[in-house]
């Protein structure tokens, strides 16, 4: 109870207009999607982009390096380093989440609680590439557009006449090129794309004394609303997942080169998931995926997130990212205008004025095999608010003898039923893998007749595997006009 | 035979296959359906089309319309509102009541010779998602699928032969696809797995075999046609890959659209009627039954 009561007293301080989800406590659940997960923050209004990208480069700093293609020079006051628990808050705060309901003993009348539980943050790594050495003087059509130090970092800006002098000059000056590179490199140079080359600055990193690599925050403008997946493709082996936090003043982000999916939501789910919510959802989304074809943009979270709206989730799992973390992500237009500096005056950005937030989570797994481009993206004026959401349901108790309280242990058989075919649909497991987390449920029951682990074999015995509902309509469908038109003598 | 003589009008093919593909959408690709959105397409074009009508015969004739000009019309309004639930998204109630009213209004209202200039739905998702930015379309959302490919292609092949305009589709179609392909293959390098996504997207065949097809709205005349379809495909080209824009064809349909009854005069022929052959000649058959054959695969 200590633990409840904490939360409780931090959602107060939080903000008054929040008080009516104090009912809900929260706390975190253990368990992480994947490994291999990049996290990328985008912020877009007009033709100005901002990119951030988180940096989880483990070993020796002296290895790391990064190459990004961008679309423009970038000069030094288009690069920052940001800190990097804005990428923890803004996943904590827009992840999937598990919302937990009471159900009243209907002979008896209880009070309502519900909880929340979020899978952990993950690692991201971008496009990176190791080494460190010398230069060579040599023409190889590289050309060094800009150099500086940002942060802990020197930053090289080149641009590049082909790939073969490009990939040669890296090398030479130390960054191992992977495998498989260079069939992207072409293509980029040719676009005429500039390469943004990261390495890190010993000597300023001892200064800044930090234990982690700072995000490295670019903006531009141009046209091209795009993440560069490609190069990563090449060091990464299988499949890699990438968080794209994004944001923008008129609404949602989507994808506009392949099929945007919204990931199932609002589901009934079995309690015992609340164990492992990690593993679900991280079983949930490889199935949805594999169920998808594998080349879609996952929805997870999309809601206005003015600083002036105060409902940015329901209910929310973390602390709503403040004014001061939108900033510092990158949303420009939030941040306070300094009306004695006219230097902007020729600003050809179209400023309306709107401090409009639209937050979108996109959630990507990709590779060589599914994503034969680079993600490309378009705001859209979509504001329909959205969240991955699992909802689990604790049974009521004390007493059922009433008859309301027979009718309601029925009732409950049903329905726990139906959260295991649930179950089953969303992440394609069998369900003996939960037995375990089933069976140690049972301890805490006190509905014996409606117990999962002794529901879990009923489940399987009735279950006809998943019906394909869809794809059967579509093809009657087809059939039925098809032989209408045959019936009717026209084919 | 009630039944065969409305078949025989191909915009009833148009129809059937305009909801298999919002089904497909539906049911398979697991889109939102969005019915109210649906609903309110169909139902403001529907009744849009019938005041303009009731208008026009009080106007014009000073008379009712009679119920076979009523019944001929109908279908035109449900193909353009077809049009907009399989391609333009919108939030608002009132942004699609817009669209719907701006997609039938446009027809009665800006004509020339007796025609009308502009693709309804090309028109009011023009205004409402390029000017307006109110309402947005989403490119992406067929996927790629190979399958989505094929079945487009004999379903619209079908229609557009029965409207006699499959020209116009290929000419646009090849002459885009040429361009990437020189662009994104040959010049840039990409693989060509890169190209095909680029080429097999759900939407550009939609537009290719169901928007640009149009008979109203496009050259009478074969050669103009033609030339007309290569000159949208290189704007349309040169927006997509050199400014990024979304959707482009449609935007350049619509401008290119005034140009129609320039090229009309310079090149003389003789106006489409949506009247359908009295009977199905043997020929028409024989190609039916082959197209069919192909889709049963």
């Amino acid at each position: 109870m200590k633990h409840k009561l904490l939360i409780i007293g931090a959602c107060i301080a939080i903000s008054p207009i929040l008080f009516s989800f104090c009912g809900f406590y929260v706390s975190k659940a253990d368990g992480t999607l994947k490994n291999k997960t990049s996290q990328v923050i985008l912020v877009r209004d007009g033709n100005k982009t901002i990119i951030t990208m988180y940096n989880d480069f483990k070993g020796d700093t002296k290895d790391f390096a990064m190459v990004v293609p961008v679309p423009v020079v970038l000069h030094k006051e288009d690069v920052h380093v940001v800190d990097p628990s804005i990428f923890q808050r803004l996943n904590d705060y827009s992840a999937p989440r598990l919302v937990e309901y009471w159900d009243q003993n209907p002979c008896n009348q209880y009070l309502e609680d519900q909880a929340e539980y979020k899978s952990a943050p993950r690692a991201l790594n971008e496009v990176a590439v190791s080494g460190y050495g010398n230069a060579q003087k040599k023409d190889l059509g590289v050309k060094i557009e800009a150099k500086y130090l940002v942060g802990e970092y020197d930053i090289l800006i080149l641009s590049a006449k082909e790939s073969g002098g490009l990939k040669e000059w890296l090398t030479t000056n130390g960054y191992k090129i992977p495998e498989g590179a260079e069939e992207v490199l072409d293509p980029y140079i040719k676009s005429n794309l500039k390469f943004f080359v990261v390495k890190v600055n010993e000597k300023e990193k001892k200064k800044l004394n930090n234990n982690f690599l700072s995000p490295i925050q670019i903006s531009f403008n141009s046209p091209k609303f795009m993440l560069p997946i490609r190069l990563g493709m090449a060091n990464a082996d299988g499949d890699q997942d990438l968080v794209v936090y994004a944001f923008t003043r008129k609404g949602r982000i989507e994808c506009t080169n392949y099929r945007n999916v919204n990931i199932p939501t609002g589901n009934n789910v079995p309690l015992f998931v609340q164990k492992n919510f990690g593993t679900f959802y991280g079983n949930l989304f490889t199935h949805q995926w594999d169920k998808e074809d594998k080349a879609v943009s996952f929805l997870e979270y999309a809601w206005d997130v003015s600083p002036q709206n105060y409902y940015h989730c329901d209910p929310c799992i973390a602390t709503a990212p403040s004014e001061q973390d939108l900033v510092q992500s990158g949303v420009w237009w939030l941040g306070g205008k300094d009306w004695s500096d006219y230097s902007d005056v020729d600003n050809t950005e179209p400023d309306n004025g709107s401090k409009n937030v639209h937050f979108t989570r996109l959630h990507f797994r990709y590779n060589r095999n599914s994503f034969a481009q680079d993600l490309m993206f378009q705001v859209t004026p979509n504001t329909e608010t959205f969240q991955a959401r699992y909802v689990i349901t604790h049974p009521a108790t004390g007493d059922f003898t009433c008859d309301a309280g027979k009718k309601y242990l029925q009732d409950l058989k049903k329905r726990r039923k139906n959260e295991l075919h649930e179950l089953m649909a969303l992440t394609g497991t069998n369900l003996n893998n939960w037995q375990e987390d089933a069976t140690a449920k049972n301890d805490e029951e006190t509905v014996a007749a409606a117990q999962y682990a002794t529901l879990i074999p009923v489940v399987n015995n009735e279950t006809g595997g998943n019906r394909p509902t869809g794809l059967l309509v579509f093809s009657a469908l087809i059939l039925g006009s098809a032989g209408f038109l045959k019936w009717k003598g026209f084919v | 035979m009630f039944l065969s003589s409305l078949l025989k009008d191909a915009r009833y093919f148009q129809i059937i296959f305009q909801c298999i593909f919002l089904s497909y959408g539906i049911f398979y690709l697991g889109w939102n359906a969005e019915w109210w959105l649906y609903a309110t397409y169909l139902s403001v074009s529907v009744v849009t089309q019938l005041f303009f009508e009731f208008l026009q015969s009080r106007l014009k004739n000073k008379q009712w319309p009679n119920t076979i000009k009523i019944k001929n019309s109908i279908p035109s309004a449900i193909i353009s509102s077809m049009g907009l639930c399989l391609l333009l998204k919108t939030n608002t109630f009132s942004i699609a009541a817009l669209a719907a009213f701006i997609s039938i209004a446009s027809k009665f209202i800006i004509r020339i010779n007796g025609k009308h200039i502009f693709n309804p739905s090309a028109l009011a998702i023009t205004i409402t998602a390029f000017l307006m930015q109110k309402a947005w379309i989403s490119p992406g959302q067929w996927g790629s699928g190979t399958v989505i490919l094929f079945s487009v292609l004999c379903l619209g092949f079908i229609i557009t032969t029965k409207v006699q305009k499959l020209d116009v589709s290929l000419a646009f179609l090849f002459s885009f696809g040429g361009l990437l392909f020189i662009r994104q293959i040959i010049y840039l390098g990409w693989p060509m797995d890169y190209f095909v996504q680029s080429i097999s997207t759900g939407s550009l065949l939609l537009f290719s075999f169901f928007m640009i097809t149009d008979p109203k709205t496009t050259p009478n005349h074969p050669v103009a046609r033609v030339i007309w379809c290569i000159g949208i495909a290189a704007v349309s080209f040169y927006l997509t890959a050199f400014k990024f824009m979304n959707g482009a064809p449609i935007l350049v349909l619509v401008c290119s659209q005034p140009v129609v009854p320039l090229l009309d005069k310079l090149f003389k022929a003789r106006s489409f009627q949506w009247q359908p052959p009295a009977v199905l000649t043997e020929n028409d058959k024989q190609f039916l039954n082959t197209a069919y054959n192909n889709l049963s695969l």
